[in-house]
């Protein structure tokens, strides 16, 4: 009687509608979580010691609970389903019920520091993918963080002291071996550090999407990107010029060092940080930090197969001989413009005078007692024609013929402006006389060379000529 | 006296036992319907049912020709408004709040994320029918015979759907809403590309009043927050129930739907009906009456075609009641399975790479690509004006109410159809593999190519055919059906053409899966 085709969509449609309806009333009901609460309270209830405990495990609550941290305007749901984390009746029994591993959680309650202050994750999330944010899809920028790692947080709230004392001996590992490898000669950290890489602050909270994940093996999150970055820098991104030399397991220390590094502060009532003085850094420690990853022990002159260029050795005795302290104070201070070094002043990479002369003097504790025999350069005048003559022979094949060295030459640049305008001629005219042992710069004065006391003069004086214009 | 109270007792006994009768009784004042008279008094005495006729055509109850589409626009908006209002309890529209009130509601809220997918999936199902829906009006010639503002309204809630949705967009304040959002804001801005080359910014900078009015600046900020949720949550809506009203009435006034001249009922048109129980009324059988059939102008009884209406009780009820059933199943199993995305937290910093505006602005994206001026404000402009200008230049009135008019109305619509894929998919292949006049010629000026890029060359291309075709048939009503066609065809090419092979940096790929790992 009733119009068979309208009926029967309306008959099918509300049936569909019923049954979805059903459906999601059901999912709302009866979560994820709800299924572990349910085996957390079986559990309690069968290995109940008396009655009274049974029948108290049997009352358990089923229901929704969260920890709210009002301080740090976070919300930890992870509880709903880590049900027994400080119940230690639940010491041997399976995630995601199980008690929290070592006496941690004595003076970090739950109900204080909630989950992922230590963890990550979204704690907000209330299904496993989602609240351990694994996943590109997740679209989390801090997933949870792997046990290996899971140190750096303590640096949120603990200072390396403490750290290094208890539990967080990682963290404090990873500071020495960032101290020792001698990072800060290219990263700037706080300010201070040179300019070749990038600057570390905030790193270990940068978004995903500041790295370049294409490399990547595996989960493509910040963690794993240091890792990787760390056993093959060059595997990760293409253009670097990192330098690494890590033993075993020393890039998982260097990365968990460079998680702690984040830019949001813990509220005050959660720090625990003494405030000590830093340790203060004496020229040995200066040195490994800001130079060592360059000019290794100073000794000999490496050729650098990034660089393409050769990085000269600063605590060379032949070197140190011919430059008393001032003219390394300047080197250090100013850099070599046209080469990788830079300005270590106070204004630019950010030591201070007195680290600057620390390092100084522990370079120069090297220096040999004996002086070079003086030159007396002032007794000649330089013949620039001459000069060009004997440069364009004798140094033009390391320096280059303009002199400004670099890429693929062996030679430093003569051109900088710690060549021309900071460095005594007379050092230049000795160092050309003598050479450098353990470089590859000969003593042109004596054999095979021979140049005599006017060539070298002639050809200082057409080098010192470059400032003004000369040798293009 | 104990007579008296007992009779008053007993009154008031029947009236406790007949309050369920009464009560309903005055809601509905005109009994069961029984009767036509009944059946007839259940919709005009009804306040919801009364923009409805009496009586229906049968034609009208035919799925084959209004495939409910409108219906399902509709009931879509109504959907839409009941999980807003669910969803409004819980959001927060604020910048520090928006982005986890949304991930509550997905996380914690009874059936939230559900709801969310609902709201979602039903505002942005609205432009897939509508748009639908408009092209069945078309082809049917339905924008005819005295409908023709309603064809104009129709393009109104076209653009406040579109607002709508757009404002909604926003609202998670995610990445994805943050970096559409810029998009739109270039679009709005757009422009200043024009008012620029013809160096007139400085004095009337129209670009930059859309920007602001919209956003509150000229990127999203709080500002905009606050903005585009008053937009999406009050103001627009409110629009669009008055001009929703007006369509409909406009409807019944203009005659209801259109039907064929030549109309023949069917064998099968007895399974969408009720047969007629012509018994119980007060009027004579052979002859039909109803309140529409005194009043002037239009109506389904005055015609001809009374023989072939059906009262609309419950005819046209128990239609509708289906129509809605099924759009509220679509809508439910779709939203079960499929999540409405929401990305990171919205950062400034980090630009989403690429970033794109929502799917069914993506065309305008890609034209944009081309010329700020005609992607953003110079071709929408002209589409939505040609498309409301479409029944006053085409003025031809047979054959109203028969799908694509005649054989030659098919035949044109096909060929129209093959000849702009092939036209549009070659064009974009040139822009792709060939660059446009900028890369030729690096010093020209902007305002030649804001006025000679690919998207001008095609909407002329398609004006000059629409030409051509009414020039060849002689029937304007044929133009029309060729421009229709290829505007609905190059919206659909553009869209998908923006969405899946405009990868990175608006670079091409053949597909999605070939975009390369940021």
């Amino acid at each position: 009687m009733y119009s068979r085709f309208y009926l029967s969509v309306l008959l099918i449609s509300g049936l569909l509608v019923l049954a979805y309806l059903g459906f999601t009333a059901y999912d709302s009901f009866m979560p994820e979580w709800m299924s572990y609460q349910f085996e957390y309270r079986d559990y309690l209830t069968k290995n109940a010691k008396d009655d009274a405990a049974k029948k108290l495990a049997r009352a358990l609550p089923l229901e929704f609970t969260q920890v709210y941290l009002g301080e740090m305007n976070k919300v930890d749901r992870c509880t709903n389903c880590h049900m027994g984390v400080e119940n230690p009746l639940m010491e041997n029994t399976r995630l995601p019920y199980k008690k929290h591993s070592g006496n941690y959680l004595v003076n970090h309650p739950v109900d204080k520091f909630g989950c992922t202050v230590c963890h990550e994750g979204q704690g907000s999330a209330t299904n496993t993918k989602e609240a351990h944010g694994k996943g590109h899809d997740t679209h989390w920028d801090t997933p949870i963080l792997p046990l290996a790692y899971v140190q750096s947080s303590c640096a949120q709230c603990h200072d390396t002291n403490m750290l290094s004392k208890s539990g967080g001996d990682k963290v404090a590992k990873g500071e020495a071996l960032f101290m020792e490898k001698g990072c800060k000669g290219c990263h700037k950290l706080k300010g201070v550090g040179g300019d070749l890489g990038k600057p570390l602050d905030k790193v270990g909270r940068q978004p995903i999407a500041y790295f370049t994940m294409k490399h990547i093996v595996g989960e493509h999150t910040v963690f794993n990107w240091l890792k990787q970055h760390f056993d093959d820098p060059r595997a990760i991104a293409p253009d670097s010029a990192m330098k690494v030399k890590l033993g075993e397991g020393e890039a998982d220390l260097l990365t968990t060092y460079m998680l702690t590094l984040r830019p949001d502060e813990k509220p005050k009532s959660y720090r625990r940080i003494n405030f000590n003085e830093p340790p203060v850094q004496n020229g040995e420690t200066l040195y490994k930090s800001y130079c060592s990853a360059c000019h290794g022990d100073g000794k000999k002159s490496l050729y650098d197969e990034v660089f393409k260029r050769t990085v000269p050795a600063i605590m060379n005795p032949s070197l140190l001989k011919v430059m008393d302290d001032t003219n390394l104070d300047k080197i250090l201070k100013e850099g070599r413009t046209g080469t990788q070094m830079t300005a270590w002043k106070k204004t630019a990479a950010g030591l201070t005078d007195e680290q600057i002369k620390e390092i100084v003097t522990y370079m120069a504790a090297n220096r040999p007692a004996d002086r070079p025999e003086p030159f007396r350069l002032a007794e000649f005048k330089g013949d620039l024609s001459h000069g060009k003559e004997v440069y364009d022979l004798r140094c033009a094949v390391c320096h280059g013929t303009n002199g400004k060295g670099g890429e693929d030459m062996l030679g430093v640049s003569l051109r900088s402006k710690v060549v021309q305008k900071m460095i005594d001629p007379e050092v230049l005219a000795i160092t050309v006389r003598d050479g450098r042992a353990d470089t590859p710069m000969p003593a042109f004065g004596s054999d095979p060379f021979g140049m005599s006391k006017q060539d070298i003069a002639d050809v200082v004086a057409y080098i010192k000529d470059f400032q003004s214009g000369g040798g293009k | 006296m104990n007579e008296t109270d007992q009779t008053g007792l007993s009154k008031f006994a029947g009236n406790v036992k007949g309050l369920a009768n009464t009560f309903i009784g005055s809601v509905f004042r005109n009994g069961k319907p029984t009767s036509d008279k009944t059946r007839a008094s259940a919709v005009f005495n009804n306040f919801f049912l009364h923009i409805q006729g009496v009586k229906t055509h049968i034609n009208t109850l035919r799925p084959s020709y209004t495939l409910g589409l409108g219906l399902i626009t509709f009931f879509l908006l109504v959907i839409v408004v009941a999980s807003g209002v669910f969803l409004m309890v819980y959001y927060n529209p604020s910048v520090e709040n928006a982005y986890q009130s949304v991930k509550n509601i997905n996380q914690v809220v009874f059936a939230g994320k559900v709801s969310r997918n609902v709201h979602k999936w039903a505002g942005e199902g609205m432009i897939v029918f509508l748009f639908l829906h408009m092209a069945r009006v078309f082809f049917t010639g339905s924008y005819k015979a005295g409908r023709e503002f309603n064809w104009v309204v129709g393009i109104v809630l076209l653009v406040l759907t579109f607002a709508l949705n757009l404002s909604g967009y926003l609202l998670p304040w995610d990445q994805l809403s943050y970096w559409a959002l810029v998009i739109v804001a270039n679009i709005m801005q757009s422009p200043k590309e024009l008012t620029d080359s013809l160096g007139l910014t400085k004095y009337f900078d129209v670009g930059t009043y859309t920007g602001n009015l919209f956003l509150g600046g000229s990127i999203p900020t709080k500002e905009s927050l606050n903005r585009v949720y008053l937009f999406h949550v009050m103001v627009l809506p409110m629009v669009i129930y008055v001009v929703v009203g007006l369509h409909f009435w406009r409807i019944r006034k203009d005659g209801g739907m259109t039907k064929p001249d030549l109309f023949n009922t069917k064998a099968s048109d007895m399974g969408i009906m009720v047969q007629p129980k012509k018994s119980g009324g007060i009027f004579p059988t052979h002859k039909t009456y109803g309140l529409m059939e005194l009043a002037r102008g239009k109506t389904p009884a005055v015609d001809k075609d009374v023989e072939n209406t059906v009262m609309s009780w419950p005819n046209l009820l128990i239609a509708e009641l289906a129509v809605l059933m099924f759009t509220l199943a679509g809508t439910l199993i779709y939203s079960y399975y499929m999540d409405a995305p929401l990305k990171e937290f919205a950062n400034p910093l980090i630009p989403e790479n690429p970033a794109k505006a929502p799917w069914y602005f993506l065309g305008l994206q890609e034209l944009l690509s081309y010329s700020a001026f005609m992607g953003g404000t110079g071709l929408p402009g002209l589409a939505l004006l040609g498309l409301a200008l479409i029944p006053y230049l085409d003025r031809e009135q047979d054959n109203v109410g028969v799908w694509f008019t005649s054989k030659m109305g098919k035949r044109i619509a096909l060929e129209s159809m093959v000849i702009s894929i092939i036209v549009i998919i070659a064009m974009l292949a040139f822009a792709v593999n060939f660059g446009w006049l900028r890369n030729w010629f690096p010093e020209i000026p902007q305002l030649v190519i804001t006025f000679v890029n690919p998207g001008t060359i095609w909407v002329g291309f398609m004006m000059l055919w629409s030409l051509c075709t009414i020039r060849r048939t002689g029937s304007t009503r044929m133009g029309a059906m060729a421009l229709f066609v290829m505007f609905l065809v190059s919206y659909l090419i553009l869209t998908y053409f923006a969405t899946d092979m405009r990868g990175p940096n608006w670079d091409f790929y053949w597909s999605k899966s070939q975009w390369p790992i940021h």
